[in-house]
């Protein structure tokens, strides 16, 4: 039976399912059991919870050391990703639209804080950082997460100047458009999802690191991955499970507005 | 091109520089300043690589950590190649859902996501639980603080760089090869082991060697999953320097990282070329 | 950005079998490795915690959270001072901080050994008694270092569920027994204090003898093959919170744990009991890192730590015993039982032997790392 299955291929296409039934639920798992648990009503790890509060959320905005530690990450967020999709933005472009020796090398640069192992980028930084006055404020921290966006941003960027059409580019160029101007009415209008996407990457990425940060960071300033972080490590509390959810929400809606800025860029192109 | 459209193109360039700028200070100057560190600290030599690689401790977590980086990537593979195969040759609806499930990993902090597999894996957790109640085991097993908590872990976490290589792989694969194959009497297992895993192996083993080589550096995941016996060599240099100070050390262990980390990738260049791997 | 990460994963395997973009990366490495040799930072960084701020850290959790609650706060109400927390405390994280000369901490909570070991290698700010109201602490329980906050204990752990009618691990022989007694075991990672010694009780060592086979290289190979015989069966903490949540979780049936700990768990509903035969006493005592830039704060903090109500508010949280005789009046009946300080608990087992670890702590810890990972 399981032979002549075997060599008809019903048993391969059984088995294959299975294994993606099984990948499906081992992708998902952790973050139901996250969702579920933020609404745990015990201080334990306890699953399935025995009951339901609020209370862990309601500990997020009451209790100052999470809700400092919010503030900080949201506050090396913001410029982190303005000047990494500004960075990127304009290194991108640069790239694709000009032709010299060692392109190769330097978009090998410009993508390399991707390719490093995190750990080395960490120590690195926070033996220089320290000689630098960066170690322990709000600048060195938007400087760190910064090159861990960079690539991010060059290469969602890069990957959306390589299919537009550039004939429209040289059009307007030749009509003795400035190369600003054309990049103002023309490029960028096209390329903008890719721009904001690549900036909710690196917002993303700044929201969650947490190697580098616990190297340069204090108890004055922390972001909230080192915080729970330590109480992970420390006492277990659900607290992680609340915020866990709302950035989980936070990229939610970050990929819903970038699709609906695709979506509205796509109509206006079409028209 | 012309030369009316060359001179501006030129001016682009210019672009480039505040970003270079940034990740020469920032990010090369710091990182060469850790491997100086290595041949500098305590003194000039090479007596910190004489350490790494002479003593029991640092043996054993290099070989922790190419075991368990090995390791990864196989079962990525094993459980990877079947859901690629599915997202590129089933419907488009199934398709969106899968995309959407392999890319969760990508939305969920990756230290939220250790935390939920401790919830899940411990004695008394979810997993345990059903299984007694199924009558699997008869008693708790330890799923967590050994390697088997690491491999669950990783896995997940590495899954989404092993699948989708081999999924764009795929999608290019002209399903009338197999379908020839198929008509002229191939059984589908031979068929499928003669003619589409061939094909598709550039895309395994492109997603394997990203696998492997981010495994190489996994510090959180090892660090809450693991016991002391599945230390790795990030958690190695992270305790060099934050609980011994021992810049040399992690100087010289970050280089054999990081020369691990290129041959690796170099290797794996030569032997199947980009162009095959993406069909460029 | 579904299609953007499905691109960018694209890319990042693309990327990754770039050889070009690798070898730039590592030639842009090794040209910039040149330049740093020449111009290396060796400055001091500057002090970034200004005005009243002190930094408080300790071993995390319960314990820390008491400490919190019942000597920063009042300080914070009293003087408006910020104490910030950190830690869990870590000997060569310690260690390293001071040698770096930028303390983070300002004032740190810290074990028996580790403060014998730190004056000897000159860790500490030598305190200023001035500051502080010292003659309220026991004589034996401060110096011109630290002032003691806390007399504890190490003891066997065992979870209720699992051992029930008295029958439960009544010695570490008992608690290295598989066989008798079965279930995961819980011991401390940090390093080799206290596991050592209860391997050799284990072992059958008098609890008198024990620093005495600890001196000897057999002694110590002795400790480390009775451990050998329940390590696979071992989980290891790395910070006390976890070696409650072990219990509470049903992790592991037995093993070492603090007595506060297990108080502590105990009271949040959790299975734990605390046997207190060869149990392993200690102190904790308040030290200033050397260099630390908020010694005035720092040492109103400490004084706030010797204040008797403050002590006894602890102790009746997380059982930890005063230092301040004073403090034993405002002590509830039903956390007596659990202080290492009862006479009938302290006549059980031994005090650590601080001399001891002071002089092999350095040799032994690095056995101790190796034999984790072997």
């Amino acid at each position: 039976m399981v032979a002549s299955s075997f060599s008809s291929g019903r048993f391969w296409v059984r088995l294959r399912l299975a294994i993606c039934s099984f990948a499906v639920i081992y992708l998902i798992a952790p973050l139901i059991v996250v969702l579920i648990i933020s609404f745990s009503s015990a201080p334990f790890l306890t699953f399935p919870p025995p009951g339901f509060s609020m209370q862990w959320y309601n500990n997020l905005f009451t209790n100052p050391a999470w809700f400092n530690s919010l503030v900080t990450s949201i506050k090396i967020l913001i410029p982190t990703s303005i000047l990494a999709t500004v960075l990127g933005t304009a290194a991108a472009y640069g790239l694709a639209r000009s032709s010299f020796v060692g392109k190769q090398l330097v978009m090998g640069l410009l993508l390399s804080p991707m390719i490093v192992p995190v750990i080395i980028i960490a120590i690195g930084i926070f033996g220089v950082f320290r000689a630098l006055g960066l170690y322990g404020n709000l600048l060195g921290l938007i400087i760190a997460h910064t090159i861990l966006a960079i690539p991010y941003v060059v290469m969602t960027v890069s990957g959306s100047l390589a299919v537009i059409d550039k004939r429209l580019e040289d059009a307007a160029l030749t009509l003795g458009a400035s190369p600003l101007r054309c990049f103002r009415r023309i490029t960028f209008p096209l390329i903008f999802p890719a721009v904001l996407s690549g900036m909710l990457f690196s917002m993303v990425v700044s929201f969650d690191e947490l190697i580098v940060s616990m190297f340069i960071s204090t108890p004055v300033v922390r972001p909230v991955t080192v915080q729970m972080w330590s109480n992970i490590r420390g006492s277990v509390d659900p607290t992680i499970a609340a915020i866990a959810t709302l950035l989980f929400c936070f990229s939610l809606l970050a990929l819903l507005s970038e699709r609906a800025a695709a979506r509205k860029v796509k109509k206006e192109v079409d028209e | 091109m012309n030369l009316v459209a060359k001179n501006p193109m030129n001016k682009n360039a210019w672009l480039i520089v505040p970003a270079i700028v940034v990740i020469l200070c920032f990010f090369i100057y710091p990182v060469s300043w850790l491997l100086i560190d290595s041949f500098a600290r305590p003194k000039w030599g090479i007596q910190n690589y004489e350490v790494v690689l002479g003593r029991f401790v640092y043996l054993k977590v290099l070989l922790n950590t190419f075991t368990i980086s090995a390791g990864t990537t196989f079962w990525c593979a094993v459980i990877g190649y079947p859901v690629a195969y599915t997202m590129a040759h089933c419907s488009k609806r199934t398709r969106r859902l899968l995309i959407f499930v392999v890319l969760i990993p990508f939305w969920t902090s990756l230290l939220v996501r250790t935390f939920a597999w401790m919830v899940l894996l411990q004695k008394t957790g979810l997993i345990n639980q059903t299984l007694l109640t199924l009558g699997v085991i008869a008693e708790p097993i330890a799923l967590i603080y050994n390697r088997i908590g690491v491999y669950i872990g990783m896995v997940q976490v590495l899954l989404p760089f092993l699948i989708f290589p081999l999924y764009s792989v795929m999608l290019r694969i002209d399903r009338n090869y197999s379908f020839a194959a198929a008509t002229l009497g191939a059984p589908p297992v031979r068929n499928f082991f003669r003619i589409y895993l061939p094909l598709t192996l550039p895309g395994l083993v492109s997603g394997g060697t990203l696998v492997f080589v981010s495994s190489l550096g996994y510090y959180i995941t090892p660090a809450l999953l693991g016991g002391p016996a599945d230390l790795m060599i990030a958690q190695l240099i992270e305790r060099q320097i934050s609980t011994s100070g021992n810049w040399g050390m992690a100087g010289a262990l970050a280089v054999l990282l990081l020369v691990v980390t290129a041959i690796c990738l170099g290797v794996v260049h030569r032997i199947i070329g980009v162009k095959t791997a993406w069909g460029r | 950005m579904t299609k953007d990460l499905e691109k960018l994963a694209a890319m990042i395997g693309r990327m990754s079998l770039s050889r070009r973009s690798v070898l730039g990366g590592a030639a842009a490495i090794g040209g910039l490795s040149m330049a740093a040799a020449m111009g290396r930072p060796f400055s001091a960084f500057a002090d970034d915690l200004k005005g009243k701020t002190v930094t408080f850290a300790s071993w995390g959790g319960a314990y820390q959270d008491s400490q919190k609650a019942n000597y920063c706060d009042p300080l914070q109400q009293k003087t408006g001072v910020t104490v910030l927390q950190d830690g869990p405390m870590n000997e060569s994280k310690f260690r390293t901080m001071v040698e770096a000369g930028d303390p983070v901490w300002d004032v740190v909570d810290v074990t028996h050994e580790f403060l014998f070991n730190g004056i000897q290698n000159n860790l500490f700010e030598k305190l200023d008694l001035s500051k502080i109201h010292a003659d309220r602490i026991t004589p034996a329980y401060r110096n011109d270092y630290g002032i003691g906050d806390i007399v504890w204990s190490y003891n066997i752990g065992y979870s209720t569920k699992v051992f029930t009618d008295g029958n439960h691990p009544k010695s570490w022989a008992d608690v290295f027994d598989l066989k008798k007694f079965p279930g995961s075991r819980a011991l401390n990672s940090d390093g080799p204090q206290a596991t050592l010694e209860i391997a050799l009780m284990a072992d059958g060592v008098p609890m008198d003898q024990i620093y005495k086979v600890m001196a000897t290289d057999e002694g110590v190979k002795r400790a480390y093959a009775r451990l050998d015989t329940i390590r696979k069966d071992t989980i290891f903490w790395d910070t006390n919170s976890q070696s409650q949540q072990l219990f509470t979780d049903g992790e592991v049936s037995c093993g070492l744990i603090l007595n506060g700990r297990a108080y502590d768990a105990a009271n949040k509903g959790a299975p734990i009991a605390v046997e207190w035969n060869e149990n392993i006493q200690s102190i904790d005592y308040l030290v200033i890192p050397k260099g630390s830039k908020n010694i005035e704060a720092a040492h109103a903090l400490i004084d706030e730590m010797t204040v008797a109500e403050n002590q006894a508010k602890l102790a009746n949280e997380i059982a930890y015993a005063p230092t301040n005789p004073e403090a034993f009046k405002l002590i509830d009946a039903k956390v007596a039982p659990w202080l290492s300080t009862n006479p009938e608990n302290a006549s059980k087992g031994f005090v650590i032997d601080g001399q001891f670890w002071r002089d092999n702590l350095d040799k032994l810890k690095e056995g101790w790392e190796a034999w984790k990972v072997s």
